[in-house]
């Protein structure tokens, strides 16, 4: 009897449209979407305006040198004035501009007096202050350090003292461990948004589950000889299978069309069947709790937007406050993208990914209990 | 005559309230057996309790020697239950609808396959075998409905209202196949608060109101004994007749009048002799069927329509 409500669950899936969508058609258009824009982020040019007033050779240099660090592209806008560009910020149709005022090579010149360059920005752009800032910074440091070298020669110090004084006393080395495969956006949108949609299951699950109450199916089984375990197995078994599915055609597609490395095949093979019965688990409680299907809807929405955003899906969970990354350490998406990650990255293997498994086979365990408790309640309701 | 089912002080509530009680009846083997109330008397209540669905608070039923209470997978396995509402899944064929239930019931393989042809045959859908069901109208998925409770071989049928909103078509197929069912020897319950249906299809019949049995027997019997005896007289004309030497119990009804009487080919010589003899011509004069509308009536108070 298991199998015959499990095939008939089968049929009724593989007749709705809308099943395809929100389980294959939407993750990949995620995927598609995320991986375009986070592969040409890199790419991506900063556009800022510049005024030259004092048309300087200094002036003339610092842009020259601005631009050889290709960190942002340098505007001029001969059409407008000073003020009017300033203007253009105030009302928020310019984010920043760079003003060399007149006596800027002079100043830099005299080594006397100060040389100043304006930044001007908008208050809402402050995000992008940052890094223009700090290339500025950065450029003007480059001519401190001239002006002590300078100042060392002329005081008869030698080439090896003068390298001395201007070796930096910490130098910071920037080293990437990664056991296999390589780190990309890719590895953080594919194994996210597989994860994330492979919970979208529960949506499918409490959307039968009320038809088949409110119908009066489950009421017309019973006259049958069904056992009620049957149809709450019959029930479950088929959206694994789906889950399964899914999974496999995500990381597929992510395998095949941008060369995602998914490291030891056994182990994510383990990851997808921890999430299925993870997925469904929690998905056959909340059909099952639940009074209505909008309030199955707003559960469903809850766990997987709530949990794709805490369990680290969307981006890294390292960027969360640490209030946040505690609780998303409660989601099973978080161990589920952890686990993904580490097979792929870090070439982990099945014993590495225990606790991972663990912790999402413990929420399927609490989700298939609180379903089976809850289950007869279902039941009766159904009936009555 | 063996009896199929006997039903005993059953009594159901649900939220405080009873929806049956004390419930009383005995369902003869291979009859079809009415069980006519208004909406709300108790009659699904009382079809869920037979098929096992849900259980009585109190009483017993028997059904062809298996108590409902402690031997319900027996008695699932030989009755068919067709329900209220439509139960089938709309987006399946009705080959695939049939395939599911019939598995549910425990047939397999071959003999399912040539079951569901049998069952489409009888219910007169077999040239939509493999038709999604949506695609069907309110009556033909009544007819799936009915074929998916026979493909296990019932001994006993329960059908809920089975014919609600559905074309004349439609009505005649199932009314035929209950007629044919009942030739096979199937015992039938069948409930509705439709009299005519009753009246057309059952032996025996009990009268539901208030989760009560108002009355249950033979259909004869019943009519014979509550149904009233009456004439009906329709004349040509405006007239307004005297009727009074006829009858003291005389009813507008329609465009004529309805005469009581416990003499009815008396009244209806006397009635054609006082026609002649005061000029009336007459357009209609015939004797009035008892009905079940009249029993209930007499016995509740009330019109069923209106109940």
């Amino acid at each position: 009897m298991i199998r015959t409500i499990a095939r008939k669950e089968i049929k009724l899936l593989m007749k709705e449209k809308g099943t395809f969508f929100w389980l294959l058609g939407m993750p990949i258009l995620f995927i598609v979407l995320f991986a375009t824009v986070f592969s040409n982020a890199s790419s991506a040019t900063l556009h800022v305006q510049y005024v030259d007033q004092d048309q300087s050779q200094a002036s003339q240099q610092f842009l020259k040198t601005i631009g050889d660090t290709k960190a942002f592209q340098l505007t001029h806008d001969t059409t407008l004035t000073t003020e009017q560009q300033i203007d253009k910020i105030k009302e928020g149709k310019l984010s920043a501009m760079i003003v060399f005022p007149k006596g800027f090579g002079d100043s830099l010149k005299s080594g006397n007096q100060q040389a100043q360059i304006m930044l001007y920005h908008d208050g809402m752009s402050s995000n992008i202050i940052g890094p223009i800032e700090a290339v500025l910074q950065n450029i003007a440091g480059k001519y401190q350090e001239e002006k002590i070298a300078n100042a060392l020669t002329a005081a008869g110090k030698s080439q090896t003292e003068l390298k001395q004084v201007l070796t930096p006393p910490i130098k910071v080395d920037e080293k990437q461990e990664v056991t296999s495969g390589s780190i990309s956006m890719i590895t953080q949108v594919v194994p996210g948004y597989t994860v994330m949609f492979a919970f979208f299951v529960i949506t499918s699950m409490v959307r039968r589950f009320m038809k088949d109450k409110e119908s009066g199916m489950i009421s017309r089984l019973n006259s049958t000889p069904m056992r009620y375990m049957s149809y709450l197995i019959g029930m479950w078994v088929p959206y694994m299978l789906v889950v399964v599915v899914q999974c496999t055609i995500l990381l597929g597609f992510g395998y095949f069309v941008y060369g995602l490395h998914l490291g030891d095949a056994l182990a994510i093979a383990m990851i997808v069947f921890a999430i299925a019965i993870c997925g469904t688990g929690l998905g056959l409680a909340i059909s099952l709790i639940v009074k209505s299907e909008n309030q199955g809807m707003a559960f469903t929405q809850l766990i997987t937007m709530g949990g794709a955003v805490l369990g680290g899906l969307w981006f890294p969970a390292d960027m969360l406050p640490g209030f946040l990354q505690n609780i998303g350490k409660v989601m099973p998406q978080y161990w589920a993208q952890k686990a993904m990650q580490n097979v792929m990255v870090h070439g982990a293997h099945i014993q590495d990914i225990l606790p991972n498994l663990g912790v999402m086979l413990l929420v399927a365990v609490v989700g298939l209990a609180l379903a089976t408790l809850r289950f007869p309640r279902f039941m009766k309701s159904a009936i009555s | 005559m063996e009896m199929a089912i006997e039903v005993k002080g059953l009594q159901k509530g649900y939220a405080g309230k009873l929806a049956v009680q004390d419930l009383q009846f005995q369902v003869r083997k291979g009859t079809c057996f009415g069980l006519l109330g208004p909406n709300g008397a108790g009659k699904s209540t009382t079809m869920k309790i037979l098929s096992c669905i849900t259980t009585a608070d109190r009483g017993s039923v028997n059904i062809l020697g298996y108590d409902t209470a402690t031997q319900s997978q027996e008695v699932r396995k030989i009755i068919g239950y067709v329900p209220q509402n439509i139960t089938l899944y709309e987006k399946l064929s009705a080959y695939d609808n049939l395939l599911f239930f019939g598995e549910m019931y425990g047939v397999k393989g071959k003999a399912l396959k040539q079951r569901i042809q049998e069952v489409l045959e009888q219910v007169g859908l077999a040239d939509r075998t493999n038709d999604t069901v949506s695609t069907f109208s309110g009556g033909m998925m009544r007819r799936i409905n009915i074929a998916a409770a026979l493909l296990h071989k019932p001994k006993f049928m329960i059908l809920d209202e089975p014919t609600v909103g559905i074309d004349p078509q439609s009505r005649n197929h199932i009314f035929d196949l209950i007629q044919s069912l009942k030739a096979e020897g199937m015992t039938i319950i069948y409930s509705t608060h439709y009299m005519e249906e009753v009246e057309a299809l059952c032996e025996d019949v009990a009268i539901i109101d208030h989760g009560k049995v108002v009355v249950a027997g033979a259909l004869n019997e019943l009519l014979a004994q509550y149904g009233g005896r009456s004439i009906y007289l329709e004349l040509e004309g405006d007239v307004q007749p005297d009727l009074t030497p006829l009858s003291q119990r005389i009813t507008k009804q329609g465009r004529g009048f309805r005469i009581e009487t416990d003499a009815v080919l008396d009244t209806i010589r006397r009635t054609a002799e006082l026609c002649q003899l005061r000029g009336y011509r007459t357009s209609q004069l015939e004797v009035v069927r008892p009905s079940l509308e009249a029993v209930f009536l007499e016995l509740t108070g009330t019109s069923l329509r209106d109940a």
